[in-house]
């Protein structure tokens, strides 16, 4: 049913785009900043960011003779999306409680 | 246009229930045990009681079948009966999360309306605290414990 979470799963499997993904929390870097703080080629480098644009985690500008990668903000999008339906859920069983009078613990489990 | 941060928009929400700012506030936390879902605590067994302390500083905290207490939240402000903000303290990995610097915050205001009703203002913001790290995101995705499960819980109550 959800395919498109398959990619990021993939996309994680690795440290050294995990650590990519790491580094990017405190912000855009070059590609040639990321391959300097990993100890693999800049062409691996390069291979894991393209893994992880493909999974929708990081996105890419060019500045100048550059490219600089970013963290995609839709990435968070799956953490929004919990909380969005998880209070939606919440307060609903709020709403339910607070206009009905206090009724005694229900017995048993369902 | 360069950013230095990557930031998640927050998740707002509002209801208007039917009854006043009082009862509408004491039933969200003195009363919160009643409606909080009893899926949702990181504790390793049953959750048996889901409680708000109410002073800023105070603990949410969920009290476990085992004997334990697990701690998920912190009190920042606590303005009743108009107004609470609380650290949501669960991290990627399911566990409480100590630093507040990487714990997202609920602020939820209560204001009366006509008639006796009240509407809640509900506000999820600093998402992006708790970080983009592969666990997070996994866990999120995929674990049995993880929000994963309560998506598909939600889902299921939901298409009822």
């Amino acid at each position: 049913m959800e395919t498109y979470h398959n990619p990021q799963l993939d996309a994680l499997g690795d440290a050294t785009r995990r650590g990519i993904l790491a580094r990017l929390i405190d912000g855009p870097r070059p590609v040639g900043e990321l391959a300097r703080d990993f100890p693999v080629s800049r062409p691996a480098i390069s291979q894991h960011l393209r893994v992880l644009k493909d999974a929708g985690l990081v996105v890419d500008r060019p500045d100048g003779a550059r490219r600089v990668y970013a963290l995609n903000p839709d990435a968070f999008e799956s953490l929004r999306e919990y909380f969005d339906q998880f209070w939606n859920q919440a307060l609903a069983a709020f709403k339910r409680r607070v206009e009905q009078p206090p009724s005694p613990p229900s017995k048993g489990r369902r | 246009m360069e950013t230095t941060q990557v930031t998640a928009p927050a998740v707002r929400k509002s209801i208007t229930v039917n009854a006043d700012q009082q009862r509408a506030f004491e039933v969200f936390t003195t009363e919160f045990d009643s409606w909080w879902p009893r899926s949702h605590h990181i504790g390793k067994s049953p959750m048996t009681k889901a409680v708000i302390e109410g002073r800023a500083g105070g603990r949410l905290y969920s009290a476990q079948e085992d004997g334990t207490d697990c701690q998920w939240g912190t009190m920042l402000v606590w303005e009743p009966p108009s107004r609470f903000v609380w650290a949501w303290q669960i991290d990627g990995q399911w566990q409480f999360e100590p630093d507040l610097a990487r714990s997202s915050e609920v602020e939820v205001r209560f204001t009366p309306e006509p008639g006796g009703r009240t509407r809640v203002d509900l506000e999820h913001r600093y998402l992006e605290r708790h970080g983009l790290d592969a666990d997070a995101i996994k866990n999120a995705i995929d674990s049995p414990e993880g929000w994963g499960l309560l998506l598909e819980l939600y889902r299921a109550a939901a298409e009822q």
